[in-house]
């Protein structure tokens, strides 16, 4: 069904090749991926594989099927639809997100103006992440993250590489949390609580004309496409959130906001780019809420052979530094980043964190 | 009498004739004037309102008079429908469709299938400096039919009455 919206933006050779694929192959499809001239590569399951014009799926380049100029104009003409000037912004962050919250991420040729971007010409790269409702998959999640003093969740992050489904679980954990699906023995007779939703990139609700098209049940509040910290303000100040949920902290900013919430009595459930927990204290901001002990819980996704493997780690082994080691070690690690984290003279967890 | 109903049938049809010509040359400049106001809401809706191209040719289009609201409407039906590959081959299909319906030529056309290419491919500043390099083509091609409007708008109107005149002396 939301495979169906998207071919809506697809130009038409394109869904002809794509409707040509094999059944179990266009099941398990997350990643189109149209390049100008070169071979139109698609990702699914945990496979990569080129696609002929019959729509066999091969590993070999050569036979491949190669989209022209004229077709990427004429994506880039209906994912904009045919109005580069209203969507700017969009081209600024490299990305623009379709009805159905399918995301089509852009590579081209940058315009600077003053030495940031201005936006992106000459696109001729797309990569299309088809978008996923798994309703349930927080199921194994929930019992380590809700918070049977305070009939809530703790302050959690989920973190992962990317496309292994944080996204995903995010909108379930979103979902649970609105519709009081608790999954936790003590939590018989919770009622849901009230979730704000800050969704800067139109991912987690792939709200149309405001309304969400995701089931984040009964509870949701979303500001869509707006940026995370001045987001997270304005639910608080507004909204009257019980818990709320952002994608990809990351920034300063995201992090002065976070600490509102947590002074605010909200409870937070945000996702970070990490492959473990050693990642995220290699990131200056993350590993500074860490180390104030913000969030309670961190759930690490991995996945292996379509199977997505979760990992819950608390803030006080992570404090303790006993959260092991990662099998996956990234190598975005900077070299000088302080290599006994725990050695930092932290200023221990805030009084008067909730959750405590 | 049955002359004189002939004489009289000649009258009018070389009167009507005449007056046919005369409206053509002055309604070429309304239009004109028209299309200019038209692309000047073009201009806003793209600049203040960010609006995706389709909704705005429609909310253009909505506001104008027969024939000029067909290319407008067309063309945003066109872009709407998701089939066509490019919005200046849908801009292009609508212009050519309801061009003869128009009194105006080919200067204005070219103007506006000019336009046509650049419509929704690049950035804002770039997309006002298109829109407003089409209104200057086109108030150029106003000066020009108001100027044919003086000349020949009158002469169109007398020299029907005269030709036919003329006819029914000959025939007398």
């Amino acid at each position: 069904m939301r495979l169906k919206q998207l071919y809506d933006w697809l130009p038409d050779a394109l869904c002809d090749v794509l409707d040509r694929l094999p059944g179990p192959v266009t099941e398990q499809l997350e990643e189109i991926r149209i390049r100008q001239d070169r071979p139109l590569e698609i990702v699914y399951g945990t496979e990569s594989s080129f696609v002929t014009p019959a729509g066999a799926v091969t590993a070999d380049p050569g036979p491949a099927w190669r989209p022209d100029r004229g077709l990427c104009r004429a994506l880039l003409e209906r994912i904009t639809r045919h109005s580069l000037y209203a969507v700017e912004e969009e081209l600024r962050s490299g990305y623009i997100t379709v009805s159905g919250g399918h995301r089509i991420g852009l590579a081209g040729r940058a315009v600077l103006e003053n030495g940031t971007v201005r936006r992106l010409r000459d696109i001729t790269g797309f990569n299309v992440r088809i978008a996923r409702e798994r309703i349930g998959c927080s199921a194994p999640v929930m019992p380590a993250i809700v918070d049977p003093a305070a009939k809530t969740i703790r302050h959690t992050l989920i973190v992962s590489p990317p496309q292994q489904g944080k996204t995903t679980l995010l909108r379930d954990v979103a979902r649970a949390v609105s519709a009081g699906d608790w999954r936790h023995p003590a939590a018989a007779g919770w009622r849901g609580r009230k979730v704000g939703i800050v969704d800067e990139r139109s991912e987690i609700a792939a709200c149309e004309n405001g309304v969400p098209t995701f089931d984040l049940g009964p509870r949701c509040d979303v500001l869509d496409a707006c940026p995370k910290a001045e987001g997270m303000m304005m639910l608080i100040r507004s909204m009257s959130p019980e818990v709320i949920a952002v994608d990809e902290i990351g920034r300063p900013e995201d992090a002065a906001a976070l600490r509102e919430a947590l002074h605010a009595g909200v409870r937070v459930v945000a996702t970070a780019h990490a492959s473990g927990i050693d990642d995220v204290l290699s990131r200056p901001v993350l590993r500074e809420l860490a180390g104030e002990g913000l969030f309670r819980v961190y759930v690490i996704l991995s996945r292996t052979g379509g199977r997505v493997a979760h990992r819950v780690v608390t803030a006080e082994e992570v404090l303790a530094g006993r959260f092991g080691r990662q099998a996956v070690r990234s190598g975005a690690a900077p070299r000088d980043a302080p290599p006994g984290w725990a050695m930092r003279p932290f200023a221990g967890p805030q009084a008067g964190v909730p959750g405590h | 009498m049955v002359k004189l109903a002939g004489a009289l049938l000649i009258m009018a049809a070389g009167t009507l004739i005449g007056f046919a010509q005369a409206a053509r040359y002055a309604a070429r400049p309304r239009q004109i004037r028209e299309l200019i106001h038209a692309l000047k809401r073009l201009e806003t809706e793209i600049s203040y309102g960010q609006t995706p191209l389709p909704e705005a040719l429609a909310r253009v289009g909505a506001a104008l008079a027969d024939p000029l609201r067909h290319i407008f409407l067309r063309a945003a039906a066109r872009l709407a429908e998701r089939r066509e590959t490019t919005a200046e081959a849908c801009w292009t299909g609508a212009v050519e469709a309801v061009w003869p319906d128009t009194a105006m030529r080919a200067g204005e056309k070219e103007a506006l299938l000019r336009l046509g290419a650049s419509l929704g491919c690049s950035d804002r500043p770039d997309q006002l400096k298109h829109v407003r390099l089409a209104m200057v083509h086109l108030e150029a091609e106003e000066a020009a039919a108001r100027e044919e409007q003086r000349k020949y708008e009158r002469m169109c109107r007398s020299l029907g009455v005269l030709g036919a005149a003329l006819v029914v002396i000959l025939m007398v």
